[in-house]
């Protein structure tokens, strides 16, 4: 007998003695758990589970894998609607900011020059956020260990 | 370690780890549960199908219960299914001891014939308190009965089998 086996032969013994130690009717009627147990405990499975919950796996793949696509698109959507909010904001500073420091360089370059170089900086600073906007995807592909998955 | 629970919320998430991890936990107690109600039919398919719906349904499991109950109360509800499309209409309580060839050499060798003489309800109790060692209330939980019935339906049950086992002796 296995350890499995024993285990299982234990644990079934135990529970139906404790059955007819707490059932009256058991006691009464003369019910032998003893005899029970030892013709029960007679039945053999042999199966090959561990190849069945291999295959039940590769089934169920596409499944989980649409799942996690789905849950991670989620996240992502999630994440750049929140990044979304204070936007408008910062935005808004960087407006004023820029009109500052055109007027600042103004001052010292000539006025075609210093649009030049606040429209160069506009352009890194708008290059700056779509990068930072890209990059949530990534971070949170990376963070889940998502990516690997979905492309591997 | 993580629970099963917690398991089950990963799998609700697509992660594949978690349902390894809860096979490898899960597929022995099951296969015999599946085995000893459709006594070795259809294992694998019925074995299969609940992992398909627990894989589906996991994001609806509510975490305050217990996953071995939801898994048994699935698999469960398969096998009853299964019961209702193999066993002719009229005959679903007298289950015939022998109807096949692989029933016939269970008879001859281990106790599922003597299972198979017991009512379904009556079964259903046996098999989860004997064989897969389950308290009453996790076995009324499962079968959606009251704890009473469990312990009624587990006396009518071993006195059935205390006869059938005296009347084997004899």
């Amino acid at each position: 007998m296995t350890d499995d086996k024993r285990t299982e032969s234990v644990s079934a013994s135990d529970a139906l003695t404790a059955h007819r130690q707490e059932c009256d009717a058991c006691q009464v009627g003369g019910v032998q758990s003893d005899d029970i147990v030892r013709v029960l405990s007679r039945s053999v499975v042999e199966l090959d589970a561990p190849q069945w919950s291999a295959r039940t796996v590769d089934q169920l793949r596409p499944v989980l894998w649409r799942r996690a696509r789905a849950v991670w698109w989620r996240q992502v959507a999630i994440a750049v609607l929140l990044a979304l909010v204070p936007l408008p904001l910062v935005v808004a500073y960087d407006s004023y900011f820029l009109q500052l420091l055109h007027t600042l360089v103004c001052a010292v370059v000539p006025t075609a020059f210093a649009t030049y170089l606040v429209v160069s900086y506009a352009a890194f600073l708008v290059l700056l956020f779509a990068t930072t906007y890209a990059a949530i995807p990534l971070i949170l592909a990376r963070s889940n260990g998502v990516a690997t998955s979905a492309h591997g | 370690m993580e629970s099963d629970e917690a398991l089950v919320a990963d799998l609700a998430r697509g992660e594949e780890s978690a349902l390894r991890e809860l096979l490898r936990r899960y597929e022995r107690p099951l296969s015999h549960f599946i085995f000893r109600h459709t006594r070795g039919q259809d294992v694998e398919d019925l074995y299969q199908e609940t992992w398909l719906r627990v894989a589906k349904q996991a994001v609806r499991f509510d975490s305050t219960k217990r996953f071995s109950t939801w898994l048994f109360q699935i698999a469960l509800n398969l096998c009853r299914d299964w019961h209702r499309r193999s066993v002719p209409a009229g005959d679903a309580t007298a289950e015939p001891v022998a109807t096949s060839d692989l029933a016939r050499r269970e008879a001859a060798m281990d106790a599922a014939a003597l299972l198979a003489n017991l009512p379904e309800a009556q079964r259903e109790v046996v098999i989860l308190r004997y064989y897969h060692d389950m308290t009453e209330e996790e076995t009324a939980s499962i079968l959606d009965c009251p704890k009473g019935t469990v312990k009624s339906r587990m006396h009518h049950a071993m006195a059935r089998l205390a006869a059938l086992v005296r009347k084997e002796a004899s």
